[in-house]
C-alpha cells in the first residue's frame, strides 16, 4: 500500500515536473549596471519587478504571478548559466557633437572616429548605424532635415577613413530620441548629435 | 564676384555630398527588411521561415516573423537593428512576432512570444524610445519591459 502510494506521488511529480508551462522572470542589472522595469502579467494579475535580482513566476495563466523574491546571484548564474554563457558582446556606441543648426564635424571628431574604427576593427563588425539626431529648436520637419545631414557627414567621414558603406545603416530620427528629453524650443547641445552604434 | 563664386562652389560641393548620402541611405532601410543578425552560434540552432527550416550560423540574418529553434546542445545570440540582445539557451522556441523600428514617425514595436527555454533580453532603442514597446508573450504571461535586462525561463 504505502509502495503503491509512493509510486503514484512519483508519477504525479513526473508529471509536473513534465508538463508545467510556467514562466520565471528575473530583472537583472544590464552591462552598465542599470535596472529597469518589468510587469509579469496573467489574467488574474500582475507583479511588477524594480530592483537587481528580483523574480516572479507564472505557473498557470489563470493565476496571479507570485510575489517578487530576491534571488542570490549564485542561483540566477544556476539557472541560466548555458544562456548567459552564448550572450553576444553588447553594442558599442560612439558619439559626435554639433553646433546648432549647424551639421559640420567638430575638431574632436577626429579621435573620435578613430576609436570607431578601432572598435570596428575588433569586433569585425559589418554591422553598424549611424542615426542623426537634433535638439528641439526649430519646427519637427527642420531637424529631420539638419539630423539627416549630421548623419550624412559623419557616414561620409566614416567612409573616408575606409568602413565600408555597405556595413552601415544611416538613419535620422529628427527631435524623436533625445538623449535628454527637453521642452519644445530648448537648446540642448547633447541632443545635437550623430550616435555609432557597432554590433 | 570672385568670393560669391567660390561660395557657390562650396554649397553645390555639399548638396553633391547630400546627394550621395541619400542615394546610400535609401537602399539600406528599404530593401532589406532584416531586422538583425546572429552574433554567436551554438550547434544546433535553426530558424522557420515562412515554412521552410533553415539552418543558423554567425552572420545569418533574421526576419520579422521567424520561428527560432535550438535543439538540447544549441544556443543562439542575436543583436537586432534597435541595439537590442536577446539569447536564447538550450531547447528553445521563440517566435519574433512583431519588430517595428521606425522612430522618425514614432512607430516602434517588438513583440516576441516565449514558447519554450531560456531567453536573455537587453533592450535597445525601441524600449528606450517607447517604454512598454517592448513585450514578452509566454505561455502562462505577459512581460512588459521598460528597460534594460530581463532572463525569463519557460518550462
Amino acid at each position: 500500500m504505502i509502495i503503491r502510494i509512493l509510486f503514484l506521488a512519483f508519477i504525479g511529480s513526473l508529471i509536473t515536473a513534465c508538463c508545467s508551462t510556467g514562466t520565471t522572470v528575473v530583472l537583472i542589472p544590464d552591462a552598465g549596471g542599470k535596472v529597469g522595469q518589468v510587469a509579469v502579467t496573467t489574467k488574474a494579475g500582475s507583479t511588477v519587478l524594480t530592483k537587481a535580482n528580483e523574480s516572479a513566476e507564472a505557473e498557470q495563466a489563470e493565476q496571479a504571478p507570485t510575489q517578487a523574491v530576491q534571488l542570490s546571484d549564485k542561483k540566477i548564474n544556476d539557472m541560466f548559466a548555458e544562456t548567459l554563457a552564448k550572450e553576444p558582446t553588447p553594442p558599442e556606441h560612439f558619439r559626435f557633437y554639433f553646433e546648432t543648426g549647424n551639421a559640420d564635424l567638430l575638431a574632436e571628431a577626429n579621435a573620435e572616429l578613430a576609436k570607431a574604427k578601432a572598435a570596428i576593427q575588433a569586433r569585425k563588425s559589418c554591422d553598424l548605424s549611424v542615426i542623426g539626431h537634433a535638439d528641439r529648436v526649430g519646427d519637427n520637419e527642420m531637424n529631420r532635415g539638419i539630423s539627416m545631414k549630421r548623419a550624412g557627414m559623419v557616414a561620409k567621414a566614416l567612409i573616408d577613413i575606409g568602413i565600408t558603406k555597405e556595413c552601415m545603416d544611416i538613419r535620422y530620427y529628427g527631435e524623436n530620441d533625445p538623449a535628454i528629453p527637453t521642452a519644445d524650443n530648448v537648446d540642448e547641445p547633447r541632443n545635437r548629435r550623430v550616435e555609432v552604434e557597432i554590433r | 564676384m570672385i568670393l560669391r563664386y567660390k561660395n557657390y562652389l562650396t554649397q553645390s560641393a555639399v548638396h553633391f555630398v547630400l546627394f550621395g548620402i541619400l542615394l546610400l541611405i535609401s537602399p539600406t532601410s528599404i530593401a532589406t527588411g532584416r531586422i538583425g543578425l546572429v552574433k554567436t552560434y551554438q550547434p544546433v540552432a535553426t530558424v522557420i521561415r515562412q515554412g521552410a527550416e533553415i539552418n543558423l550560423q554567425v552572420g545569418a540574418e533574421i526576419f520579422e516573423g521567424d520561428t527560432i529553434i535550438t535543439n538540447s546542445d544549441g544556443a543562439v545570440g542575436i543583436i537586432f537593428s534597435d541595439g537590442a540582445v536577446l539569447t536564447l539557451g538550450p531547447s528553445g522556441k521563440l517566435i519574433v512576432e512583431d519588430f517595428l523600428f521606425k522612430p522618425a514617425e514614432h512607430n516602434v514595436s517588438f513583440i516576441s512570444r516565449v514558447v519554450k527555454g531560456s531567453v536573455a533580453f537587453v533592450s535597445g532603442a525601441i524600449g528606450r524610445i517607447s517604454p512598454g514597446s517592448v513585450q514578452f508573450k509566454t505561455p502562462t504571461a505577459t512581460l512588459g519591459l521598460r528597460g534594460t535586462k530581463i532572463l525569463i525561463e519557460v518550462d
